[in-house]
């Protein structure tokens, strides 16, 4: 039995990426992040922990490009590129897990709104409405300036204002999948809440999951370096977001340092462009009806 | 209904475009009246050709005009320039020289102040300013606590102040008061203000020209956008030489530094080293890099306390040892600082008050002076019981590991360089350091909820403010209250050689004490300057030939404590209003794109137009 | 706004009703009224739990005495319990009145007024632009789709769409501002208004400040338009409809025209309602790089303080231009599709 179901998945796996595989766009997406993940993890391979060190700073003050410093130095000296390497991990990081959390959330609102239904859908969804219209940049910046400084807080800020969409959409599927004859089988046999809800509505808006999750993450990102720019994130960790915050803070833009300024902004486009990509592409896949050649 | 649908789209296109007009509209609407009042203020000046424009860049939008209300610099700056106070501080040295008043004198037992007020100071509404103008204000500052918000601290000790004739002013004292000679109190019109009802709601900034009688008149005000002042031809001092002064409001200080290069503005303050050094080689640009009136320090939580004895807050014990916090000053290396964080742009820290007040300054010699020595530092805590464990922590006695949180103001950008600085250097230690960068530091530290924090004051000509801060009897009552305290801290000796300058009225002996008021703060090891952050500011040699700085050799021009730098600033030759870009280009660059996007929309058009042609066929 | 939500996501249909459309629209009039009072109560006590006693974060740094700080704290009714606090605040929005700001001691009201226009302005512009843009691009390469075009267009936009747009602004401030070789800097670095002009000469003077921040918004803002108009079209393409009315002889192009696009314009009209709600709010970052004197600006100002009553002011504007709009959009799609609500 398990068995078979691991070769049914597995079947579809391969299917999916039959499909997947003829969207020119989302494989170069997919290459794109490959790449740029390869390249996060091996940052301290390539680079090594020191890059992020004030003290023991290699070069001069803000060096334009060289060959020692392939896109110069910051304020501190520190290699630019390698600073770029290195703030791949923590955007990269901060992107999956806050859009992690806004699709869990998500999708759990979504799934126990549209499950039971009755007043605890009512009230839910009227929470979720109520957090549509809230301004989603204002309401994170608002969080962001509550909470300490750090990561964690640009995480949960982002995941807490980002959910709304996500519930929607799993809530319909939801109603969608539990209307479906075969549930009503899966209930007769003595099926509780619980065995419905993780064996078959989870199966079946997973795939709504997983592409929700892929344009989440660019959303992410963005949001990330938005907060970094406005000041609210952790000015002891290197990341995109923070880098342009620097390079802005040290005067970078009024003094012609477009070094300082340009990469970051670059691999921010490049990665939030990625995302987009092979969100795009799988939602393409697992809707079709979407799909007319999007 | 399928036939509806062209209607439909045509009738959504012409929705947008309404939408669109409308909002242009209104925006203008809303614009234009206020611009014809500023007009109207202007009157008498030719717009443009001809008239000297001085533009500076400011970063800070005012908080009130009010000068009972106002509290920020740059406002506090304005009503420098708009009133005068009842003294002035040289420019050349910071000394104390008349303003409105031209002598003063106390009496024999220090509680009585004389001041003659000069007869030649009139309000730019023509009346004369008089003894009973400074009697009503400072007496409305006694009386009425709304009018107390912003200055109140200088009058809390007044007892009575009285204008026995229009030249003679006299203030009576609770107890002696030796800035008396230094109050920072813009002295307002009495015919203009006893019409004010509530001080706390009242802004001054509804009707211009606002009445004045300082070498500026403020004439028009736009929040977060500009204000104007032109200069008051009847100034006693001489009227400045510029025909127009305007504070232009940027909140991005890359933007002013754009706008100093395209000469849009003409004065540029508070600039980054990067700023300064891709400046230095501009055209036409002068840098002034000068004295700053600023100290930058480390202060460690001495034990939150209240005046009634109570202990609150959250230090780190260990912190309480003199040992560590000679340690902890003993691992910072202040050269690297100014090298590296400020970029050479600061003078490496040693007393309280900054060597710009020469007077006042003082520094630790010898043994007292904690300098930079990691080794030494690790010796002290060795010795003090702080031994380094397996992992290369150092743990007390207690087997509390020495982990430290420092506040950091999150938008202070050599706050946050600073701390990534004490992290490995103190880490080589043994030592861990959590950098904690809030908007809003004053919560916790208020609250004593802090280990380590970067502390910083403005210091004054007069710098009784920034050691009253340091004395038990500016502790807050009970842990509920909030007092003047700057960091909890309360000495016996540090009181006493306080309460003695206090009351030394002779400006020698007063500068001794302070010098050993300084010397005391230092030993107690609560308190560590690391710098004196320079004044960096940039201004365009094209618009401003001369201008005056304070102090006069290398000083700086923003924020001084008078208001030489814009009274004295003279136009150069050539200046044209602040680079106004002429109006016909400006119509080419507007019209340009327009006429592209309506090209793009015609052309657009036209082929739906053609294949409908095609169609009707 | 541009850095919330996939560019395709956005979109809301109200759900298929079938009751008659009075009652639809109470519904909706009803909903929107909930949802207001929610943000007004819930902006109030959101706003509570920002730490920081605001008395004290305004004198931190100033010479200021115990004395002055209780009667500043008297003077913004911070003194009173805070059940107190709350009704006076909701007794008072019911009138309009959003309360007295800190910092400025200046009726909230007023502050936003005076910001408002300005932030109208630029936002309203780069919407408009935007929207009819997307809106064009998007007909045009679904006509088109699979093509060179469509592919370019698509592409351009999306990755204009990635693009922080802070960073897009000061580039295009270094650009087109400070001037880059060739390049002379040809618009002004920041502000809104050169100050001096009047009639025709301030029109053009604030056009010309506008001209940066506008491309900023438009390039970043029109790619949703046009994936979401594209898409609904292509998805109108398909319709049995279309067949039926080539089938009685209807050129090609004139179908799509005719019956096609007025059809996937209903969600792409949704959108631009919800685009234009988020005008209030939609540009804190682009009036942050070029110092636009507009709502953005003041509410970040206001945070740091932190400015209670001018956050919550701020707050319930935002919130409220969102759910006026998101109403309006309600309220019309019935109107504009057959399918929905009759």
């Amino acid at each position: 039995m398990t068995s078979l179901t691991w070769t049914r998945r597995r079947a579809s796996v391969a299917r999916f990426w039959r499909r997947y595989r003829r969207r020119r766009a989302g494989l170069y997406g997919l290459g794109a992040l490959v790449l740029i993940a390869l390249a996060a993890l091996a940052a301290p391979l390539l680079v090594g922990g020191d890059v992020q060190s004030v003290t023991h700073a290699p070069g001069t003050a803000l060096e334009p490009p060289s060959r020692e410093f392939p896109l110069g130095t910051d304020q501190f000296g520190r290699s630019l590129s390698g600073l770029l390497l290195w703030g791949a991990r923590v955007s990269l990081a901060v992107g999956l897990l806050a859009a992690a959390l806004s699709v869990a959330i998500g999708t759990l609102i979504g799934v126990l709104a549209g499950h039971y239904g009755g007043w605890f859908a009512t009230v839910a969804m009227r929470v979720t409405d109520w957090f549509l219209v809230m301004p989603s940049l204002v309401l994170a910046i608002v969080l962001a300036t509550v909470m300490s400084r750090s990561m964690w807080t640009v995480i949960l800020a982002i995941g807490i204002t980002s959910w709304p969409t996500t519930a929607r959409l799993v809530r319909a599927q939801t109603i969608a999948v539990e209307s479906r004859p075969y549930i009503e089988r899966a209930k007769a046999l003595g099926g509780g809440h619980r065995h419905v809800m993780t064996r078959h509505v989870l199966p079946n808006v997973m795939p709504l999951v997983l592409s929700q999750t892929t344009l989440c993450i660019s959303t992410a990102i963005l949001t990330e370096a938005t907060l970094a720019f406005l000041g609210l994130g952790d000015p002891t960790v290197v990341s995109w977001g923070g880098m342009l915050q620097d390079a802005r803070e040290t005067g970078a833009v009024s003094s012609g340092h477009w070094w300082y300024l340009a990469p970051p902004g670059i691999a921010i486009a490049v990665v939030a462009l990625a995302f987009t990509l092979c969100g795009r592409a799988v939602e393409s896949v697992l809707n079709p009806r979407l799909g007319a050649g999007r | 209904m399928v036939i509806m649908a062209p209607h439909r789209s045509l009738r959504l296109l012409l929705a947008t475009g309404t939408v669109a007009a409308s909002l242009l509209t209104t925006a203008l609407a809303a614009g234009s009246p206020a611009r014809a009042v500023a007009a109207d203020g202007a009157a008498g000046a030719d717009e443009g050709d001809g008239k000297t424009v001085l533009t500076v860049a400011v970063s800070q939008s005012v908080d009130s005009l009010s000068p009972f209300l106002a509290q920020r610099l740059v406002s506090t700056s304005l009503h420098r320039l708009t009133y005068e106070y009842l003294t002035n501080y040289d420019a050349k040295d910071a000394r104390t020289i008349p303003g409105l008043a031209t002598a003063w004198k106390p009496s024999p037992d220090k509680l009585t102040w004389t001041y003659t007020i000069r007869d030649d100071s009139t309000w730019s509404d023509g009346k004369p300013a008089t003894a009973e103008d400074a009697a009503w204000t400072f007496t409305k500052m006694m009386t009425d606590e709304n009018a107390a918000t912003a200055n109140g601290s200088f009058t809390a000790n007044f007892e009575k102040v009285t204008a026995p004739d229009a030249r003679t002013l006299v203030i009576k004292l609770k107890k002696p008061q030796a800035t008396m000679t230094a109050l920072d109190v813009p002295i307002v019109p009495k015919h203009v203000w006893e019409k004010v009802g509530d001080f706390s709601k009242f802004n001054n900034d509804k009707q211009f020209p606002i009445v004045g009688n300082g070498p500026f008149v403020i004439t028009d005000y736009k929040v977060d956008q500009y204000v104007r002042l032109e200069p008051n031809k009847t100034f006693w001092r001489g009227a400045p030489a510029f025909d127009e002064l305007v504070l232009r409001y940027y909140k991005d200080g890359d933007a002013a530094v754009a706008a100093l290069r395209k000469g849009e503005v003409s004065f540029v303050p508070n600039l980054t080293p990067a700023q300064a050094a891709s400046l230095k080689s501009a055209e036409n640009i002068k840098v002034n890099d000068a004295p700053g009136r600023r100290f930058f320090a480390l202060a460690t939580n001495p034990g939150a306390r209240s005046k009634d004895g109570k202990k609150f807050g959250s230090g780190h014990p260990a912190l309480l040892d003199p040992a560590v916090r000679r340690a902890l000053f003993h691992a910072v290396d202040r050269k690297t600082i100014v090298d590296k964080v400020f970029q050479g742009h600061a003078v490496e820290g040693e007393g309280y008050i900054p060597p710009r007040f020469g007077t006042y300054f003082w520094k630790p010699e010898g043994a007292q002076k904690i300098d930079y020595s990691p080794a030494r530092a690790g010796q002290l805590l060795d010795k003090a019981g702080y031994r380094k464990n397996g992992s290369g922590k150092r743990v007390g006695k207690d087997g509390r590991p020495l982990d430290f949180r420092i506040l950091c103001h999150a938008t202070d950008p050599n706050d946050k360089a600073v701390g990534k600085y004490l992290q490995e250097w103190w880490g080589e230690l043994g030592i861990g350091l959590k950098v904690d960068c809030l908007d809003n530091v004053s919560d916790p530290w208020l609250k004593g909820d802090y280990d380590l924090a970067f502390d910083g004051w403005s210091v004054n000509p007069d710098p009784d403010f920034v050691l009253s801060i340091h004395t038990c009897g500016a502790l807050p009552a009970t842990p509920k209250d909030t007092g003047a305290t700057d960091n909890f801290i309360c000495d016996k000796q540090y009181d006493e050689l306080y309460a003695a300058q206090a009351v030394e009225y002779d400006p020698a002996a007063r500068a001794g004490l302070v010098k050993r008021l300084q010397s005391r703060l230092y030993d107690t090891g609560y308190m560590n300057v690391m710098a004196y952050p320079n004044a960096v500011e940039a201004y365009r040699t094209d618009h401003i030939a001369s201008i005056t700085t304070m102090p006069a050799a290398g000083g700086n021009i923003y924020g001084q404590d008078g208001y030489w730098s814009w009274w004295s600033a003279k136009p150069a030759a050539e200046a044209d209003g602040g680079g106004d870009s002429g109006s016909p280009a400006r119509l080419w660059l507007v019209l340009g794109p327009a006429a592209l996007v309506l090209l793009a929309a015609g052309v657009f058009a036209a082929v739906r137009r053609r294949t409908t042609a095609d169609d009707r066929e | 706004m541009t850095t919330v939500g996939s560019p395709a996501g956005a979109v809301r249909r109200p759900g298929t009703t079938t009751s008659a459309y009075p009652r639809y629209l109470a519904g909706r009039l009803g909903g929107a009224a909930v949802s207001l009072f929610a943000v007004l109560v819930t902006s109030f006590f959101l706003f509570r739990i920002i730490p920081g006693d605001p008395v004290k974060a305004m004198t931190h740094g100033m010479p200021t005495s115990a004395a002055q700080m209780a009667t500043l704290r008297r003077q913004f009714g911070l003194d009173l319990p805070l059940w107190q606090q709350f009704t006076d605040y909701c007794a008072k929005a019911l009138t309009g009145d959003l309360g007295m700001s800190y910092q400025f001691r200046a009726p909230v009201g007023e502050l936003i007024a005076q910001k408002l226009p300005a932030t109208l302005l630029l936002t309203g512009v780069a919407v408009v632009l935007y929207s009819a843009l997307g809106l064009w691009l998007g007909t045009r390469t679904a006509w088109r789709h699979g093509g060179l075009g469509d592919r370019l267009h698509t592409g351009v936009a999306l990755t204009l769409w990635s693009v922080p747009s802070f960073w897009l602004g000061l580039l295009l401030i270094i650009v087109f501002s400070v001037g880059v070789g060739p390049v002379p800097g040809m618009f002004p670095t920041g502000g809104m208004e050169s100050g001096g002009d009047t009639g025709l000469a301030y029109v053009l003077d604030v056009a010309h400040h506008m001209v940066l921040p506008v491309l900023t918004l438009v390039a970043v803002g029109y790619a949703q338009t046009l994936l979401v108009m594209r898409a609904s079209l292509l998805d109108e393409m398909g319709g049995d409809y279309l067949t039926t009315a080539r089938a009685k002889g209807l050129r090609d192009d004139l179908v799509r025209r005719r019956h096609a696009v007025p059809n996937a314009l209903l969600p792409t009209v949704t959108m631009i309602f919800i685009n234009l709600g988020h005008v209030a709010a939609g540009s804190i970052l682009v009036e942050t790089v070029f110092s636009w004197p507009g709502l953005g600006g003041l509410f970040y100002q206001a945070l740091s303080v932190p400015d209670l009553p001018l956050v919550q002011g701020l707050f319930v504007v935002f919130a409220g231009a969102m759910i006026v709009m998101n109403l309006l959009a309600d309220l019309l799609y019935p109107l504009l599709d057959p399918r929905v609500g009759r």
